[in-house]
């Protein structure tokens, strides 16, 4: 069984310890040595020089003078202190025998048992058997394992003790995925954070990108909604660095340009982020930062069946209080008043509207209560089988999840299937293969109206109008048909979009016979992506009221009208892309002399990209009976079709050194082609180096700064670029109008062509020159560990049209130009803490990320006063009129420079420069933006006994937005602008009267009224579990079920906004909202 | 790796090269110039900027009141959300010039001939005048770009005179007469479109506010830029009656219907009709509109946007009462609210007037299923029915209607010209053309530049021309001077109503401070019992005017960009 036992190896060390032996076999050989503290002498050196020499017999020879044992288990090598032979047995011995595991069952072969305070101890064989003779009852068995918790157990009068080691999630950080390969923690001199799959998975989110804020360092993750299908958050590393496009770029097992949002979260073993130089292996595209992320695989051991089930419940986080409808009837008054118009509603109307004394005439309408329903379903179900054998590993994953929509009787739904299997073979000693294949089916299912369209329409609705009768049929819509009761169900047609998604990887892994250290990976991709989307789009019917007239009884009589459309449409998209992508790498490790450790890296790829799509559309359909295109009549009968190609060529590598794993160095590369540029200036070369320093190592460190445990100093500096822009701006293009022209008495139709941007042959890449320092501590022995990093952005070739500065008289539409420069700086940290209180588990993560940025230099109009000038000022720092308050009186008016037509009650814009008009001049730039300068999180997990509760806080604080509603005679008023209201004999010195829509100046002009800081703390996440005594669990065949409840945005502190969340991105309420979801889940292991 | 493996070229679009060695690629060129012609079915429209309607948007005041800046001009700001004006905005009009100088540049580089390109050098010859003729009557002169910039060219250019600038326009419209065929097409610029454009921009050029030596300005230090400095108005009235008369004299348009309807129901439906066809003889220049291919709700869809509430429309750009008022009676004297006419202000009117406008009591289309039941007979509701206890019950189409109040009137009217009453508007999009230039309008300008010169009786007999066609008597014979000014001004009101003449006909006449006032609206009651309707004249809507509103303000944003510009008069 001891294949690797058979392996001869290699060694040359002069002057080392055993420990450093130890190291260095790892090093060239697939052998792990596992071994305590203190168990190898420290002061005896060896000079080695041996070839070719089995490892037992050179082991053998090696320990022959020591008391030390060693056992070889596969590729793990434990070394113990041999028992003392001549120790005075106790009179009573016991022994005591079991299994360890992990939490999910799989036994844990190499683990080590030791009776506490003695060095007696044994190893767990290849099923995680053990057995071990101890004192006695009151022996304390120390059960540890590399990667895994240490456990204490008191023997007492069991003789069997099967033990679960617990994940150590600080132990998994050990090894951080980073581009094209993986590196030791402490041996990383670049600045990259990362996250386990399994912190990921506990968000009951539908959508991983939303689970991702605050529990990385340095990623700034804004919410955009919650709507089923298009929930995804805006990831920013390390916050905006350009003015030009800011997405990072995913990598997912490698390949870029896959979705990280529908991955299926219990896939994902982690999630890697590279902040800063150690990027530029990814070159052009890079200068955002890169997420990597890794699915799990298979591992050595018996089938391990998971299923996991989930159940949430969402609804909004928030719902904008509206006016109701006798507030509303007061504020339209006001607005005849002020028109000297005469007033539209009398006092007794709006009493009749408050007490709801005529349901039929005088309705008062909770839109958002009639068209949501208080909680909405989510679901999401997993089964998983995991394990392997020496020659082939297996992690098969299939998973269904379901999220409704808010509405009731929603026509919102998303449904998504996935299917992973990442097989694993080892063909022979030389050559692994890996075969990686995704199926994702995504459902998406909409009414035909938008969801911005309906929440829209929720704002607007008039809370005296009804959205149902009194006698359950549905009102009257404020245009369009556009009741929103009606909007968000099945009865407007439907659209439903389905997307296929086939993500497959072939790969192998061959060590290069006879060139020790040096290993070839190829691996081919093919991606493919299908999306087939259907609009049905069919008449609805609405009631109104004409005259309010009645019947013989004295009913209402109500008409049905027909909405929307005369006669049902029906439109039909279809997109194809496929990518292809082709890799080598070389990877050649090697160790010099004793201390000089080399990895080298270099490789090349290709990858294509290119798709089709074309569409369909029909109207005057027999019958909406049939919703096919064959059914729908030919008048007026539309299509068209487009295609993109893309190519990328990439040759990049790695350079790592070591010196005693004390003084490090890192040199990354990548030179780049790209399709986006012209032939003279495709390729592009981005270097990035790293150094770092394990000050701790030095021999002073341990007597001078004990309680530091482990202390690395990081620098980095390193350049990459950001291609994303629209290719081939250095073409004279011509582009089709979507438009026809109709001639010839509206009898031809025909295409028409026009300019495209200006050619640019000189368009390059935006160039970031990252600057890093970073400072890795670990204190308590590893138990509070900091991470502490200083960044420094330069952004300069920024991709950017000179709009502001070349006169429209041009007529140019202009390309972008590389004249734009921004910096960006700030820190991020990480603070972890673990620790144990009796058999209470803690951990605790503090991080958080501050960043400042400034635009250096772009594309200013000449004439431009100082103070508008956005140079110097952070990346979307808006121009704004400063409200500095409310005019009282005509008088105030007079005495201050006003806007022509101000009245009693309108903001006060301040005179900012001074010259006694009012006018755009007097805007200033303003610091504001919607990316918050400040985002952390802290994550709070604890285990007691059988229990496991994780929190997850989470705040940005630095982000602003800016609020408009559609109020005025065809939309309703926040219920916060009716109280806080100007009104003559309310007079408020700080909101505004009453306005209708955007007719005054104040609602019409940016300006500071409208602006609110967006800080916010909240409750993100947090997951309460219980797992079933083993005993329990054992008699029915199971070997771990845990049940547990959690909650995603539970709770929300932000003091500046009420009506909206925090996170929003509109603030207009316009999109659909985000979700609070309370969830309960089971997960069962065979 | 191959090495022609990066080569990939774009699969949505055409190179340079292709576009310009082959001719139905550069007509696709030139028939996207045409797209960036002004389309006057939109959701807001210049009428409203005028005293003959109102649009019920808030937001358009700034404009009204004459409170506009170099910082805000509302809906005229080429980055408004409102896309209406979009296609007459600073931006648009000189991005559609380049489009024009490319073709030039480019053809002549290519070496393409043949009669094709020789047809649409002419258009675009026509279509720059266009263009001019837009930022002409909006700014006066303007910096003449005749030149496809390239990227690193200098950009900053000065405004010209307002007499270059208008020389400069004569010269194309002259260029596009001489290389256009006489007729063809009406969607594409014929020798008579350019005439007929000459014509109106002569006549322009002609006006007392570009003749009146910046009067009105308070001592603007450029007044080249804003009208002529020198020369002789009567020269100018002359040139422009040159104009008119040589697209008379081209013999190939006649007034729609002919010039003697046999009743004043004929002539009704003449002038109805002249609107709802895709083109009839006395069309010279019309432009269809893509609304397939147009999803977006701002999309020209006159019936929708303009229609009763009742009808599920928008009731957008309401006739005022001054222009109600302004149709005559059928004999041709003047409606006044003090004569026997006002007891049925409705009847004995200028049949333009059933034509033009919905009001209380017309007749118009059956009602949507929803309201049909309330009105089955499709008869336009802006009063208000008092009932047997002294209440009213408000009409369908009023601003107190159960169907979608807020899209009521608040004059008491709905525009009826141009919208087809065989289309339900709340689904459908009408696809009329817009008529760019008619030749109603040639004979009218023909008129004006007689009068001016003081050819009354030659004027009478134009002028009688179009509203014998409307079924309205000649002028009185002993009708002349100002009254016979008056007239014709009421006329062209009247006739070209809302076909984006009186924004500009009242600014260079100089009238806009007398006529741009109060918006006055009507109330009118039913009451209960009888057949009597109360009428009652209200304002509804506060307007006020300033002489800087004679032409627009160069937005603050260009001025900073190009140090050489100067502003108008009073921004």
């Amino acid at each position: 069984k001891n294949t690797y036992s058979q392996n001869k190896i290699d060694i040359e060390i002069y002057q080392g310890t055993l420990q450093q032996v130890f190291q260095k076999i790892e090093k060239n050989t697939e052998f792990i040595f596992f071994y305590k503290d203190g168990t190898l002498p420290e002061n005896d050196k060896f000079t080695i020089n041996k070839k070719g020499i089995e490892l037992n017999l050179f082991l053998d020879d090696l320990l022959k003078d020591y008391s030390i044992g060693y056992k070889v288990d596969d590729r793990q090598v434990t070394v113990y202190k041999k028992p003392i032979e001549n120790r005075v047995k106790k009179a009573l011995q016991f022994t005591v025998t079991g299994t360890i595991t992990d939490e999910t069952g799989l036994p844990l072969s190499g683990a080590t048992v030791v009776e506490k305070g003695t060095t007696n101890g044994t190893q767990a064989d290849f099923d995680g058997n053990f057995s071990i003779d101890v004192a006695g009852e009151d022996a304390t068995l120390v059960v540890s394992f590399v990667g895994y918790s240490t456990q204490e157990v008191l023997v007492g009068s069991q003789s069997e003790i099967d033990i679960v080691l617990n994940e150590d999630t600080a132990a998994l950080d050990e090894v951080v995925i980073v581009g094209y390969g993986v590196q030791k923690k402490e041996t990383l001199t670049g600045a990259v954070a990362g996250v386990g799959g399994e912190e990921l998975a506990q968000a009951p989110v539908t959508n991983i990108s939303q689970g991702v804020a605050g529990r990385i360092p340095g990623v700034v993750a804004i919410s955009n909604g919650g709507e089923p299908g298009y929930d995804g958050a805006t990831l920013r590393i390390r916050g905006l660095s350009t003015f030009g496009n800011a997405a990072p770029l995913v990598v997912v097992d490698g390949v870029p340009g896959r979705s990280l949002e529908r991955i299926d979260p219990s896939t994902i073993k982690n999630v890697s982020v590279l902040k800063d130089a150690s990027a530029a292996i990814y070159g052009a595209q890079a200068a955002n930062g890169v997420i990597l992320v890794t699915t799990k695989r298979g591992k050595v051991g018996a089938p391990n069946i998971k299923f996991s089930y989930n159940h949430g419940i969402s609804r909004p986080t928030v719902i904008p209080e509206m006016a109701n409808a006798a507030e509303y009837a007061t504020l339209l008054n006001e607005v005849d008043g002020y028109n000297d118009a005469p007033l539209r509603f009398t006092e007794d109307d709006i009493q009749a509207y408050r007490d709801g004394s005529d349901p039929w005439r005088y309705p008062d309408t909770d839109w958002y209560e009639e068209t949501l329903k208080p909680w909405s379903a989510q679901t999401y179900g997993n089964v998983s089988i995991n394990g392997g054998t020496e020659k082939m590993n297996y992690f098969v994953s299939l998973s269904h999840r379901y999220q409704d929509g808010f509405y009731e009787n929603s026509a919102t739904n998303y449904n998504q299937y996935d299917l992973r299997t990442n097989l694993d073979f080892n063909i022979n000693e030389y050559l692994d293969v890996y075969i990686n294949t995704t199926g994702r089916f995504e459902d998406r299912n909409y009414p035909t109206r938008s969801a911005e369209n309906i929440f829209r329409m929720l704002m607007r609705s008039r809370p005296n109008s009804h959205a149902y009768w009194p006698n359950g049929m549905p009102g009257p819509d404020i245009e369009y048909g556009d009741n929103p009761v009606v909007i968000s169900t099945d009865a407007t047609g439907y659209s439903r979009d389905k997307r296929y998604v086939f993500n497959s990887d072939f790969g192998v892994n061959l060590k290069i016979p006879g060139v020790e250290g040096l290993t070839f990976r190829g691996n081919a991709s093919i991606d493919k992506n299908f999306r087939f989307d259907k609009d049905w789009v069919t008449p609805w019917y609405l009631y109104s009221w004409p005259e309010q007239r009645v019947d013989e009884n004295g009913d209402p009589i109500l008409v049905r009208g027909k909405k929307g459309y005369e006669d049902p449409r029906l439109t039909e998209t279809m997109d194809d892309s496929q990518r292809i992508l082709l890799r080598g790498i070389f990877d050649y490790t090697k160790t010099f002399g004793e201390d000089h450790d080399i990895n080298l890296l270099a490789g090349v790829e290709r990858i294509t990209n290119k798709g089709d799509s074309f569409w369909a559309y029909r109207r005057y359909f027999l019958s909406d009976a049939v919703d096919q295109l064959f059914a729908g009549g030919s008048e007026d009968m539309n299509n068209s079709g487009s295609g993109f190609e893309e190519a990328r060529l990439n040759y990049f590598g790695r350079v790592n050194y070591a010196f005693s794993e004390k003084y490090l160095a890192e040199f990354v590369w990548r030179y780049q082609g790209s399709y986006i540029f012209e032939e003279s200036g495709r390729f592009g070369f981005f270097p990035g180096v790293s150094l770092g320093y394990v000050v701790s190592k030095e021999k002073f460190w341990e007597n001078t700064v004990p309680f530091i445990s482990f202390a690395k100093i990081r620098a980095s500096w390193g350049q990459t670029g950001n291609d994303a822009i629209d290719p081939y701006q250095y073409l004279a293009n011509y582009s089709v109008n979507n438009l026809s022209y109709i001639s010839d008495n509206g009898n031809s139709r025909t295409q028409t062509l026009f300019e495209g941007v200006i050619p640019n042959s000189n368009v390059t890449w935006e160039t970031a020159t990252q600057k890093n320092i970073g400072l890795d501590l670990d204190f308590l022995r590893g138990d509070l560990s900091l991470t502490v990093d200083y960044f420094h952005y330069l952004r300069e070739d920024i991709l950017w049209p000179r709009n502001a500065s070349v006169p429209n008289t041009a007529g140019l539409t202009l390309p972008a130009e590389n004249i734009g420069r921004s910096k960006n700086q700030g820190f991020d940290f990480n603070l972890d803490y673990r620790t144990n209180i009796s058999d209470l588990r803690i951990n605790i993560g503090l991080n958080g990320v501050y960043t400042k940025n400034e635009i250096l230099f772009w594309d200013e109009p000449q004439g431009r006063p100082e103070y508008q000038q956005s140079t110097g000022r952070p990346i979307g720092a808006g121009l704004y009129y400063n409200a500095i308050g409310i005019f009282q009186t005509q008088e105030e008016i007079d005495n201050y420079p006003s806007w022509q037509g101000a009245r009693p009650g309108d903001i006060i814009f301040e005179d900012y420069n001074d010259d006694g008009v009012i006018d755009g001049n007097d805007r200033v730039r303003y610091d504001a933006s919607r990316v918050p300068t400040f985002t952390g999180g802290l994550n709070i997990s604890m285990n007691y006994k059988n229990f496991d509760l994780a929190v997850l806080l989470q705040g940005a604080s630095g982000g602003y937005f800016y609020e408009t509603t559609e109020s005025g005679d065809f939309g309703n008023y926040l219920q916060s602008f009716y109280e806080d209201r100007w009104t003559a004999e309310n007079p408020s010195t700080e909101d505004p009267r009453t306005y209708n829509r955007n007719g005054e100046y104040w609602v019409s002009e940016q300006n500071t009224y409208w602006l609110r800081k967006s800080d916010y703390v909240r409750l993100k996440n947090i997951e309460l579990g219980y797992t079933l005594p083993e005993s329990v669990t054992s008699s029915i065949l199971v070997k771990n079920f845990r049940v547990y409840l959690s909650a995603f945005n539970l709770l929300t502190y932000s003091p500046h906004i009420d009506d909206y969340d925090p996170e929003s991105t509109s603030g207009s309420g316009y999109n659909y909202p985000l979700n609070k979801v309370v969830n309960v889940g089971a997960s069962i292991n065979f | 790796c191959d090495k022609d493996f990066l080569e990939v070229k774009p699969l949505d679009q055409y190179s340079d090269a292709a576009v310009w060695s082959d001719a139905s690629l550069v007509n696709a060129f030139v028939n996207d110039i045409y797209l960036g012609q002004q389309y006057g079915f939109q959701l807001e429209m210049l009428a409203s900027l005028s005293d003959i309607s109102m649009t019920k948007r808030a937001e358009v005041n700034p404009i009204l009141n004459s409170e506009i800046n170099a910082s805000y001009v509302s809906v005229l700001d080429p980055n408004h959300w409102l896309t209406s004006f979009r296609n007459i905005t600073w931006n648009s009009l000189y991005l559609n010039i380049r489009s024009c100088n490319v073709f030039f540049e480019r053809v002549e580089e290519s070496g393409l001939q043949g009669e094709e390109i020789e047809r649409l050098t002419g258009e675009v010859h026509y279509l720059r005048a266009n263009f001019y003729y837009w930022l002409m009557s909006f700014y006066g002169g303007v910096p003449i770009v005749d030149q496809a910039y390239q990227i690193e060219d200098d950009f900053n250019i000065a405004r010209s005179t307002f007499e270059e600038t208008i020389n400069f326009i004569v010269a194309d419209l002259d260029a596009a007469a001489a290389a256009l065929p006489l007729s063809g097409d009406k969607a594409r610029a014929t020798r008579g479109a350019a005439l007929a454009l000459k014509s109106r921009v002569l006549l322009y050029a002609a006006s007392d506010l570009f003749n009146s030596n910046a009067s009105w300005t308070d001592g603007y230090a450029n007044p080249e830029l804003v009208g002529y400095t020198g020369g002789s108005q009567t020269q100018r009235w002359q040139a422009a009656q040159d104009a008119a008369k040589a697209v008379i004299d081209l013999g190939i348009y006649n007034l729609y219907g002919g010039t003697s309807p046999a009743s004043p129901q004929e002539a009704r439906e003449n002038y109805t009709n002249l609107f709802l066809n895709n083109g009839n003889e006395e069309d010279i220049l019309i432009s269809f509109y893509d609304d397939i291919n147009d999803s977006d709700w701002q999309a020209p869809n006159p019936g929708r946007f303009y229609g009763p509430n009742g009808y599920h429309n928008w009731g957008n750009h309401t006739p005022t009462q001054q222009l109600v008022d302004s149709y005559e009676m059928i004999d041709g004297t003047e409606f006044s609210w003090s004569g026997p006419e006002a007891e049925n202000p409705y009847e004995n009117r200028d049949p333009r007037f059933y034509a033009s406008i919905l009001y209380d009591g017309a007749n118009w289309r059956q009602r949507p299923d929803d309201v049909s039941a309330a009105d089955p007979e499709g008869i336009v509701q802006t009063g208000f029915f008092e009932n047997a206890d002294g209440t009213f019950t408000p009409g369908l189409d009023t601003r107190q209607s159960s169907i979608e109040d807020w899209n009521g009137t608040y004059t008491g009217y709905y525009l009826r010209k141009f919208i087809d009453p065989s289309i339900d508007h709340q689904y459908e999009t009408q696809r009329l053309p817009w008529r760019q230039i008619r030749y109603a309008e040639v004979i009218l300008n023909y008129v004006e530049a007689s009068l001016e010169l003081g050819q009354e009786a030659e004027a009478k007999t134009y002028l009688n021309m179009i509203r014998n066609r409307a079924g309205m008597p000649d002028v009185p014979a002993d009708e002349s001077g100002e009254d016979l000014m008056d007239r014709y001004r009421n006329e062209r009101k009247v006739e070209l109503a809302y076909e984006q003449h009186r924004y500009f006909d009242i600014r260079r006449w100089m009238i806009a401070p007398q006529v741009i006032e109060d918006v006055e609206g009507i109330r009118i009651e039913h009451q209960f019992g009888s057949d009597d309707v109360e009428y009652q004249i209200m304002e509804v809507q506060n307007r006020n005017w300033q002489n800087k509103s004679y032409l627009l303000p160069i937005l603050l944003d260009e001025m900073n960009r190009n140090d050489l510009l100067i502003q108008n008069p009073g921004y």
